[in-house]
């Protein structure tokens, strides 16, 4: 537990990066625990239309009347599944790729790293609209591979300069000699050593896509069903809520969270950077 | 150097050829792909004879579509390279790379003063930070920084458009220039564009110079740190010596590196601008065609930027000899090879991983 007690201590005196932390657990809890405990209806109440905040709304509410809090409470899950899942898929591929070919080397790493050199050159964003476009992606599984189409390359490249620098270490020469087979060189030698650098880039990997997902369903590429912050934006921007004040609520609020989010994720991740860098600390 | 440079721009056109084909599957090739639905919905129509339906598909497409699948295939691509992507489904009057013509520059224009403008501010407040590490003024900044970086430019394009186009009416909400002026070199006609061109420059500025600044503070803080420096302290040599050519040069190695990597993300990122600024860009097309369901013109704007970003690549990658003269020369080249240089790991693109 040298890892948590490191990250309290880094966090007691960055107070920004313990912020950070705690928005983002509140995030994850609004996640889990949101949708059981708010419910939005499918009653359409004209006469509730555009609230002013109150008691009962905290946040005022829409052109049906509904709350606009317990929108973006129930938001939250759809958004942040698509966030972990393609940071998941993001991280797992750019990893696996980089260490197998900075371990293996040869012509395996000179052919990947041309494929990889493609991806990174390829606009990530217009390729993802792209396939959006033509591909279902009701599926938060399907959404989250096409986000990460091209995220994983800068991984990939970055995570395979170490696992190069990594090879010629006396542990690998000693799980060499030893004979072991290549998974757990891979998994049992190498991984625990990039650890820390792929833990940064999977919060970085989250903020990424969501920054993309919400694009696309303010976009209206992606299909426009149930309910989140892109789709609420997209929603309140369509019933011309640049032109009326009484919507600013409906319309800055989805934004909002987003921008808490993000900016939550970026402090919180400089504070893992400074417990995995100790480098860092003494600047 | 020329091997260099050749080895680049073979690379630049197997890239394009790949967007070319993956352009060509995914009209082609998808299960309910485009094209059949074209031709579905032609047939139901009725009132076409066989032959004209295929003529249409033809037309919008450039493939003949009851050709072998290799031959349409090589049909687009010869198309592709000639400068023929078809034309637009839902303007069949106009060519796809008319339309394209006409919205690139206005994209490239504002792409590239967006970037200019933010690497020259971000790479002057980052020095500034490194310069007074610790001091309130490089705390302040530093929060700042890394605030306006994390949100994401499409919100920070709303908030601009709710205050300066709604609320107090300072700027208009789209178009390229106003109705009111000639096309041409003229006074109102510059003024204009430049009017309407301010608000979707002041958004991307806005989200991206915080990346440079950071990226830059850390480059030169570690560039600081390096024994050269200190070298060229203990030599006497002037503070404005030591800044330009031993600290600046060196940190603004990797920022030049960063420069290539952001073109392809300011584009993607232009695409939310121009469709909320309803500047006539090639991202506004692509999203208009993209609710069209106009996929012809779709796939044009995708190559079109693809193609941008690799050129401005290429560009890039011919300037860094400039930059740094170990590229230029192989056997300085092989050297730095030799030492595992952690420049790529220790600088995150502006924009986390979406780059």
């Amino acid at each position: 537990m040298r890892f948590l007690s490191d990250l309290w201590r880094i966090l007691r005196h960055d107070k920004g990066a313990l912020i950070g932390g705690a928005i983002v657990l509140i995030y994850c809890l609004a996640a889990i625990f949101g949708p059981m405990l708010v419910e939005v209806g499918n009653e359409q109440d004209a006469s509730q239309a555009y609230l002013a905040p109150s008691l009962e709304h905290p946040l005022g509410t829409d052109s049906l009347g509904q709350g606009v809090l317990s929108q973006i409470i129930v938001g939250t899950r759809p958004i942040m599944i698509v966030g972990v899942l393609s940071a998941v898929i993001t991280v797992f591929v750019g990893v696996a790729i980089g260490l197998l070919t900075g371990y293996v080397g040869g012509v395996a790493d000179t052919v990947i790293m041309r494929i990889t050199d493609i991806f990174l050159t390829i606009p990530g964003l217009p390729l993802i609209i792209v396939l959006a476009s033509v591909i279902n992606t009701t599926n938060p599984v399907v959404l989250a591979c096409i986000l990460s189409i091209t995220a994983w390359a800068g991984l990939a490249r970055a995570i395979r300069s170490q696992a190069m620098s990594l090879r010629s270490r006396e542990f690998v020469e000693a799980a060499k000699l030893q004979g072991v087979s290549l998974g757990n060189m891979v998994g049992r030698q190498l991984l625990p050593n990039v650890g820390p650098y792929v833990a940064i880039h999977f919060l970085l990997a989250i903020t990424g896509a969501i920054y993309a997902s919400v694009g696309l369903f303010l976009l209206g590429v992606a299909p426009i069903s149930g309910n989140n912050w892109g789709i609420m934006i997209n929603l309140a921007m369509a019933q011309g809520a640049l032109y009326t004040t009484d919507s600013a609520f409906y319309l800055f609020s989805p934004m909002a969270a987003i921008v808490i989010l993000q900016v939550a994720f970026v402090f919180f991740s400089r504070a893992l950077d400074s417990v995995f860098n100790p480098r860092l600390r003494v600047q | 150097m020329v091997s260099y440079i050749l080895k680049r721009l073979a690379m630049s056109l197997l890239i394009i050829y790949i967007v070319i084909s993956l352009s060509f599957f995914m009209i082609r090739l998808m299960p309910g792909n485009p094209m059949a639905a074209l031709e579905a919905q032609l047939r139901m129509q009725g009132g076409l004879s066989e032959v004209e339906i295929q003529q249409r598909i033809n037309a919008v497409y450039s493939v003949t579509p009851d050709a072998p699948v290799w031959e349409q295939y090589v049909q687009y691509v010869w198309g592709a390279v000639r400068g023929d992507l078809g034309r637009p489904i839902t303007n069949p009057g106009t060519t796809v790379v008319a339309v394209i013509a006409e919205a690139l520059p206005w994209t490239i224009m504002v792409v590239a003063v967006s970037l200019i403008i933010s690497f020259i501010i971000g790479i002057a407040v980052g020095a500034m930070m490194a310069a007074f590490q610790s001091s309130r003024f490089s705390q302040s900044m530093t929060f700042i920084v890394s605030f306006l970086s994390a949100i994401p430019s499409y919100l920070v394009a709303i908030a601009l458009l709710y205050v300066l186009t709604s609320v107090y009416q300072v700027f208009p909400s789209g178009g390229a220039y106003g109705v009111d002026v000639t096309p041409g070199f003229n006074g109102p006609y510059v003024i204009s564009v430049l009017y309407h061109a301010i608000l979707p420059i002041a958004a991307s500025v806005i989200t991206s110079f915080g990346g440079w600044a950071l990226g830059m503070k850390g480059s030169a803080v570690s560039v600081l740190g390096a024994e050269y420096v200190r070298a060229a302290e203990s030599r006497g040599l002037s503070d404005r010596r030591i800044t330009q050519s031993y600290v600046g040069r060196n940190s603004m190695l990797p920022m030049v590196t960063q420069l290539a990597l952001s073109v392809g993300f300011m584009f993607g990122g232009s695409v939310f601008i121009e469709t909320y600024f309803q500047y006539p860009g090639i991202g506004f097309y692509m999203i208009q065609s993209v609710g069209q369901r106009d996929y012809s013109l779709m796939m044009g704007c995708f190559l079109l930027i693809t193609v941008s970003v690799i050129i401005t690549n290429l560009l890039v990658d011919m300037l860094y000899p400039l930059v740094d003269p170990r590229i230029a020369n192989p056997a300085a080249r092989a050297r730095a090879a030799d030492q595992p240089s952690d420049t790529d790991q220790e600088v995150l693109p502006a924009g986390g991983s979406m780059a």
